[in-house]
């Protein structure tokens, strides 16, 4: 599902991505951790189609990047550190926009409202929304179009006790066909959803587990990696 | 409906949604043409005998200044509420986040210039004919093209850019003086009691001619312009 060789991202003189190679099947959940700083973000981005690598090759989907960018759009299902919807518009008319967007039936939308709590605030602006129910909103945003490949970046930052067990669900129910990326500080999470983890440090890969890890195991690789 | 056509929709929508909850792009451009339609008049309304052949210009400098308020407004709720990422994201050609941005832009121009084309013949024109205003409105449509054609591309460019506030008037306005001219001047062919229907024509041609240069120059560099 992803590829990448390789890649190479400098903002300015410095090296956000440093030759970093990573692949992932369709089944897997790949959790990246890392210090902050360590490139996971960038990672993300470039995955998404969003920043270019300086150096290095990446395809998604078995598309090319650059060139078969588009086709592998969507594909992909981003939440980053925002929820990428409109504060002045409604929950469904958010949603509305992003179904119409990608080409998904319109009758998601309130299903997808439904699914994340929010079906009775579905004609309030989001401007009225406190952030773990924005996150929600953005959750719903993501799956909006089914993607195969989801890319998340600290997805449970904001979310109550409700909304992760929300997502976490989610990350349970993928199925063979989808791959995810997610980026966490929580090796909890990591434990409980990777079937692969691969910490990061500098823009490199520092290590690599294979197989579900276990909690210990993880935050003693973390902290190795942290110092 | 392809998905293309129901891309271009749901951005037009999205936009006319924000702006009629948040009024804060076409009110805006309203009233500030209103108001510098008045400081024109003030400014020599009542020393000139005769406006008529002012009128064109001054409606077109308004409307210019105007433009360009409301295209640096034009991706502020992307901007400010850090949504691009999303739009960048979908799968949907660069070029028809253009047209869609441009088609916005154009919406916002044609209610402007719906309450300060009367505005102008009240204030500075003697005498105006009604077929004055239809022939206004064509130059109006055909200037529009132009207007919000490299608004868009201009505006897409500055949004990634911190000096985004002088950069886009900067860019922004040399570019619209050839549609000042020609706007004022097709304008001024036909107000009041002047007629020249060749002029006027000559006029619209090179609108529509700039409109279609200037397209061309989008459809091959917009998609460049998001490319990180």
């Amino acid at each position: 599902m992803i590829e990448a060789e390789g890649l190479v991202r400098r903002f300015d003189a410095r090296a956000a991505l440093n030759g970093l190679s990573l692949t992932l099947d369709a089944g897997e959940v790949l959790a990246l951790i890392g210090p902050n700083g360590a490139g996971k973000t960038t990672l993300l981005r470039v995955i998404a189609g969003l920043l270019r690598p300086d150096e290095g090759a990446i395809a998604v989907g078995g598309h090319e990047y650059p060139d078969k960018r588009q086709a592998a759009r969507p594909l992909i299902g981003y939440l980053g550190h925002d929820p990428l919807v409109y504060l002045d518009l409604t929950a469904a008319q958010n949603l509305e926009f992003y179904a119409d967007l990608y080409g998904a039936p319109t009758d998601r939308v309130l299903s997808g409202l439904e699914r994340v709590g929010l079906l009775a605030r579905a004609y309030d602006p989001v401007r009225t929304f406190s952030r773990g129910m924005v996150q929600r909103l953005a959750l719903a945003r993501l799956m909006m179009h089914d993607p195969r490949l989801l890319l998340l970046d600290e997805p449970f930052a904001g979310l109550d006790a409700a909304g992760t067990e929300l997502l976490e669900s989610v990350l349970r129910d993928l199925g063979d066909t989808r791959g995810v990326v997610l980026v966490t500080h929580d090796m909890a999470i990591a434990a409980r959803h990777a079937t692969r983890v691969v910490g990061l440090r500098a823009g490199a890969v520092a290590f690599e587990a294979l197989g579900p890890v276990g909690h210990e195991e993880l935050v003693q690789r973390y902290s190795e990696v942290i110092s | 409906m392809t998905a293309a056509s129901r891309q271009f929709r749901a951005l037009l929508l999205k936009d006319l949604r924000l702006e009629l909850r948040t009024r804060q792009t076409a009110i805006a451009m309203v009233l500030f043409a209103v108001v510098a339609m008045m400081a024109f008049q003030f400014g020599f309304g009542f020393r000139v005998d005769d406006t008529t052949p002012l009128a064109g210009g001054i409606l077109w400098a308004t409307l210019a200044l105007t433009a360009v308020l409301g295209v640096g407004r034009s991706f502020v709720p992307e901007r400010e509420q850090r949504v691009l990422d999303g739009l960048l994201l979908a799968p949907v050609s660069r070029n028809l986040l253009l047209v869609a941005r441009a088609a916005s832009v154009f919406v916002y121009l044609v209610v402007v210039e719906v309450i300060t084309v009367p505005l102008v013949t009240v204030f500075f024109v003697q005498d105006p004919a009604a077929t004055d205003f239809a022939l206004i409105a064509v130059v109006c449509v055909a200037a529009n093209f132009g207007i919000s054609i490299l608004g868009s591309l201009l505006a897409a460019m500055a949004v990634f850019s911190r000096a985004r506030e002088l950069l886009l008037p900067v860019l922004f306005l040399p570019a619209l003086l050839p549609v000042i001219i020609a706007s004022a001047g097709a304008t001024h062919a036909v107000l009041g009691v002047s007629n020249d229907m060749p002029e006027y024509q000559g006029y619209v041609l090179f609108l529509l001619v700039y409109a279609v240069i200037f397209a061309l120059v989008a459809y091959a560099t917009y998609d460049h312009v998001f490319d990180d």
